[in-house]
């Protein structure tokens, strides 16, 4: 082999990231940086007056108690990530394990994902509707006299927000580390066996370790979908009772669709943007202790 | 630096990105002067004119009848009805297919607040160009409150009142008249009495919950003298309070969190029978009307919306006007437009008088409309009570004009007021402060 | 057989795990059966408490009026069957693609390339919706079916996601061909591609449902009734200040079939990579 083949074929990996790139390039980064520049202007959806406003925007954004208010509720919504995750993860080795109605099981785990928005939105308000659910009428008859609002309360809304997102991204989770756990091989998991290596151990010891690629992945993806999503919120409670539910990317969408005002809306989201970085990074730096290749 | 200057700067540095030069095109157009309403292609050639309006109400509620209507009678001008959802989104839909330049020609504003915005971007048409219809005539006084910087740039073609529904039959069980005027104070009583076992004696739409406030500030101005909000007149306080004792003490209206988190289907507790009471407006007409899904077995009664101020001199009512329908200023068939809109406003909009919407000018035949609104079910209606607050409401009325940031933060302040985590002085506190931020950005 | 032996002392505790994850799947689906039981229901009927599972008096109305009159769901169905399928099939694609280039290839500036993948993740939606929107009208594509489909193509989670899975594969296996003279390109259709189908078929089904399920893009880029997609058909059913939820729901029911035949469809190829497992080879 040639070194001049070994060059050609290391050039190689612009062709295959090249098609990708240039979809990235036009539809994520150059939108991207325009939004950038509205960070500086009062640019209000439609509106052709625009006016250069300099740092006004992100000095209006550390004076703006929504602003915070709305990242303390991103970090209460983020809690449900590493939650669903482990669900995800004991589902998706019970699945994969000898169990009659696999494939049913499978599917079914699956369902919230592909259930329409606003029937899950529906279905939740009336599970948890504080005198005549089901949920608070299951938790009177074991004898809790004051079972919480849920989403009817300021104080409890937001933990109501987060069990329905666990719920939501569990099956995800799952079918993400079922595919995973088709590349631990079946005679990793016997010669484990047959050095008397318990359950337990096994899970801990070889299961978990191999499949943290997929952990890591699961944990990025699933913290930056978490902190971009707002549909979910805006179909169940448009970010109140009060604005107790208001998350960061809501406040941002409010800002852009309802209020049109993009220079705030922008800057709101580059501010998202460095609190996802920021956490990216965190987990990119850390992923060394714990994620095996 | 100067507006232009900002603009054409931004304008390079997106050229310079290439892809978006398609968009300093687009922007530069706008800023220019108002579109040039040149091309008014008459139907000089054998093709019709094709128009295109949007609108919110449903195709099968109205609309549809109005413009098959108009197509069988004018050939050369043909107009299609798109619906867009009267939601952010919706609203978004139709502002983003105005600036690309779609076939929009006729639009349907629902707020005053998304009207300006319109006007502000150059999207909606200054009608004053037109003579030939006199809108303050036609509409009344009550035209005056559409009017943005001194000019109408639509025409506000429906009679919207609001109003409390009542279960007459219920009223009539505990000897309660169906009043012309009363205060909240007294609405609080009724409710007390009409309240059955486990069910509320008042609900409210969502829509117009606020109202009451909007009511006292519309009169006495949002604003002080001083250009401070006026969120913390004393009214503000008395209708959180009569509010809040109606959910806590009397438990005869359902308590805010609970009503929000259950998207609670006012229409149907109320001709269900479960609640006798309930705020609401025009729209109630057309569920009302429908006995197949919403089986009915009393009388509507219609009762103005009680005032917060003691002096009923002082009161005005929302309601008056609405349906505010511009001409896309892009529009190349202005004059057409035109020609269709007088059309609708001075009748041919009667087929949307089955879903509550009646028409506003004088010119349009009043008693087809209501008939139409009525259907075949007049008689399960006290028409006396309809008839004055639909005409005869002697009280003012007002339309809501408040921006939606200052809508929306007030809305969230009296909420935690609502329930319980915010005590009242905390929650007008709170509004006024909100309010004055919103004054400061946007001086 | 020692197989046998532990096969019947199995057959318990398989039946138990059984009932008790089918019993917690009943809460997953519990959104879905309100859908189905919502849709054979009457208006008056959908707020009822407690909930009624099974309608009294069921109607197939609803169904009926989706599929018929003016506003039929045929041709949504049609144009969102279209964009989700080139959308999932060209975005997998890619994906893989590029996937491979980032976990086996070294090149200069992988790695900050990589990063720039991963930070235009992180960007929120709602702000590339204005600059997107001027580029497409620019484009000619704003309001056509281009306007979603093009960006469909592309999708950094997959990606990311292809990325993690391709480099979980051991290295031996590629390096060996590589030494035997085989290319990039060989060595990712003939060995990495298959070795990586229940990966593909994993992001297949997700990327299907983000496409199917696309609202936001679709109410924004598309103006013509003709070319609406199932979630803005869905729309329809949003009266004035009321919801028609029976109406939605069936149709919204309807909308879900698709989804579900790409899940079944795509669990096949998860399942048979257990079989021929990657790392026998």
């Amino acid at each position: 082999m040639t070194n001049n083949w070994m060059k050609k074929q290391r050039l190689l990996g612009y062709i295959f990231i090249g098609p990708s790139m240039l979809g990235v390039l036009l539809f994520f980064l150059i939108p991207a940086l325009y939004s950038f520049g509205l960070m500086f202007t009062n640019y209000k959806f439609m509106n052709p007056n625009v006016e250069f406003v300099g740092l006004d925007n992100i000095i209006r954004l550390f004076k703006d108690p929504m602003f915070y208010l709305s990242l303390k509720n991103t970090a209460v919504f983020l809690l449900a990530v590493p939650v669903s995750i482990a669900l995800g993860f004991v589902v998706a080795v019970v699945l994969n394990q000898k169990i009659y109605l696999k494939k049913l099981l499978r599917g079914l785990y699956f369902m919230p994902y592909i259930t329409s928005g606003v029937a899950v939105a529906f279905v939740w308000m009336l599970l948890f509707h504080p005198t005549q659910g089901p949920i608070n009428g299951m938790l009177r008859s074991i004898g809790i006299d004051n079972p919480p609002g849920w989403l009817s309360t300021t104080t409890s809304s937001m933990f109501a927000i987060d069990i329905i997102w666990v719920w939501f991204l569990l099956g995800y989770n799952m079918i993400i580390y079922l595919a995973a756990l088709q590349e631990v091989s079946p005679e990793l998991l016997e010669a484990a066996k047959i050095d008397g290596a318990k359950r337990g151990q096994i899970l801990r010891k070889i299961i978990w370790p191999l499949v943290s690629p997929t952990t890591f992945l699961l944990l990025i993806t699933g913290l930056i979908m978490t902190i971009k999503t707002f549909g979910i919120i805006q179909a169940i409670t448009h970010g109140g009772p009060g604005n107790s539910t208001t998350i960061l990317s809501l406040y941002v969408y409010q800002n852009a669709f309802r209020y049109y005002d993009m220079g705030y809306a922008s800057t709101l989201s580059w501010a998202l943007f460095i609190v996802i970085l920021l956490i990216t990074l965190v987990q990119w730096i850390g992923q060394k202790r714990w994620v095996h290749y | 630096m100067k507006k232009k200057a900002w603009f054409t700067g931004m304008a390079s540095l997106v050229l310079i990105m290439g892809v978006l030069a398609g968009c300093s095109g687009n922007g530069n157009s706008n800023a220019g002067s108002e579109a040039s309403p040149s091309a008014n292609a008459t139907a000089s050639s054998g093709d019709p004119i094709q128009l295109t309006m949007w609108g919110g109400v449903p195709p099968e509620s109205g609309p549809q009848a109005v413009v098959d209507a108009w197509n069988a009678e004018h050939p050369d001008i043909q107009v299609e009805y798109v619906r867009f959802v009267n939601d952010d989104e919706g609203n978004l839909k139709l502002d983003t297919a105005m600036m690309t330049g779609q076939d929009v020609d006729l639009f349907v504003n629902y707020t005053i607040s998304q009207a300006s915005k319109r006007v502000e971007a150059g999207l909606a048409l200054d009608l004053s160009k037109f003579s030939d219809y006199n809108i303050d005539e036609k509409m009344g006084p009550d035209a005056k409150s559409f009017l943005i910087d001194g000019k109408y740039y639509g025409v506000p073609t429906t009679k919207s009142p609001f109003f409390v529904a009542l279960n007459k039959d219920a009223l009539d069980a505990a000897g309660l008249e169906v009043p012309k005027e009363w205060t909240w104070d007294e609405l609080r009583e009724y409710a007390k009495q009409l309240k059955q076992d486990g069910g509320y004696g008042f609900i409210q739409h969502t829509e117009p919950y606020v109202d009451p406030i909007d009511s006292v500030l519309a009169k006495e101005g949002y604003t002080k003298a001083d250009g401070t909000s006026n969120l913390d007149h004393p009214l503000v306080k008395k209708w959180l309070e009569t509010l809040n004792a109606m959910m806590a003490e009397d438990k005869s209206t359902p308590p805010l969190g609970e009503q929000l988190t259950s998207k609670m289907p006012v229409e149907q507790e109320f001709l269900s029978g479960k609640a006798p009471m309930l705020n609401i407006g025009a729209w109630l007409l057309r569920s009302s009307n429908n006995f197949t899904d919403f089986p009915r077995d009393f009388k509507i009664a219609f009762a103005p919306v009680p005032r917060l101020t003691d002096n009923a001199a002082d009161y005005v009512t929302r309601g008056g006007l609405g349906d505010y329908i511009s001409i896309n200023a892009k529009s190349k068939h202005q004059e057409a437009a035109w020609e269709f809109l007088k059309w609708y406003a001075d009748g041919g909009m009667a087929p949307m008088a089955a879903g509550g919407r009646l028409p506003a000018s004088k010119d349009a035949d009043q008693d087809a409309a209501l008939e139409s609104l009525l259907g075949d079910k007049a008689d399960t209606y006290d028409v006396d009570s309809l008839m004055y607050v639909m005409f005869n409401n002697p009280a003012p009325t007002y339309v809501r004009s408040l921006p939606q940031e200052v809508m929306d933060a007030r809305a969230q302040e009296y909420e935690k007021y609502f329930l319980g985590t915010q005590s009242a002085d905390d929650t007008i506190a709170a509004m006024v402060k909100r309010h004055n931020e919103y004054l400061e950005q946007n001086q | 057989m020692e197989m046998k032996a532990r096969l019947s002392s199995d057959v318990p505790k398989r039946l138990g795990l059984t009932i008790l994850m089918l019993v917690l799947a009943i809460a997953m689906v519990i959104p879905f059966l309100w859908m189905i039981s919502t849709s054979f229901k009457t208006p008056a009927q959908v707020f009822e408490y407690p909930i009624k599972w099974i309608p009294s008096a069921p109607t197939w109305e609803h169904h009926v009026k989706v599929w018929t009159g003016p506003k039929s769901f045929g041709t949504y169905y049609w144009n969102s069957l279209k964009i989700s399928i080139i959308g999932m099939a060209g975005a997998t694609f890619l994906s893989a693609f590029a996937a491979y280039g980032f976990a086996r290839i070294q090149f200069k500036g992988r790695n900050a390339l990589f990063m720039l993948y991963l930070s235009m993740m992180m960007v929120p939606p709602q702000v590339l919706f204005v600059p997107k929107f001027l580029m497409f009208e620019w484009a000619g594509i704003y309001n056509t079916h281009l306007a979603l489909i093009l960006p469909g193509l592309f999708t950094i989670f997959g990606v990311f996601m292809l990325r993690q899975f391709f480099l979980s594969i051991p290295n031996e296996i590629t390096e060996s061909a590589f030494i035997d003279g085989a290319g990039h390109f060989r060595i990712f259709f003939r060995l990495i591609l298959p070795l990586a189908k229940p990966a593909l078929a994993t992001l297949a089904i997700i990327d299907f449902s983000w496409q199917w399920n696309d609202y936001e893009n679709a109410l924004v880029f598309l103006i013509d009734e003709e070319l609406y997609t199932v979630p803005l058909g869905l729309q329809n059913f949003i009266l004035e200040n009321t919801v028609d939820y029976n109406g939605m729901m069936a149709a919204a029911s309807a909308g879900i079939l698709p989804m579900i035949a790409v899940f079944a469809i795509g669990q096949r190829y998860i399942i048979q990579g257990l079989t021929n497992s990657a790392v026998k080879g």
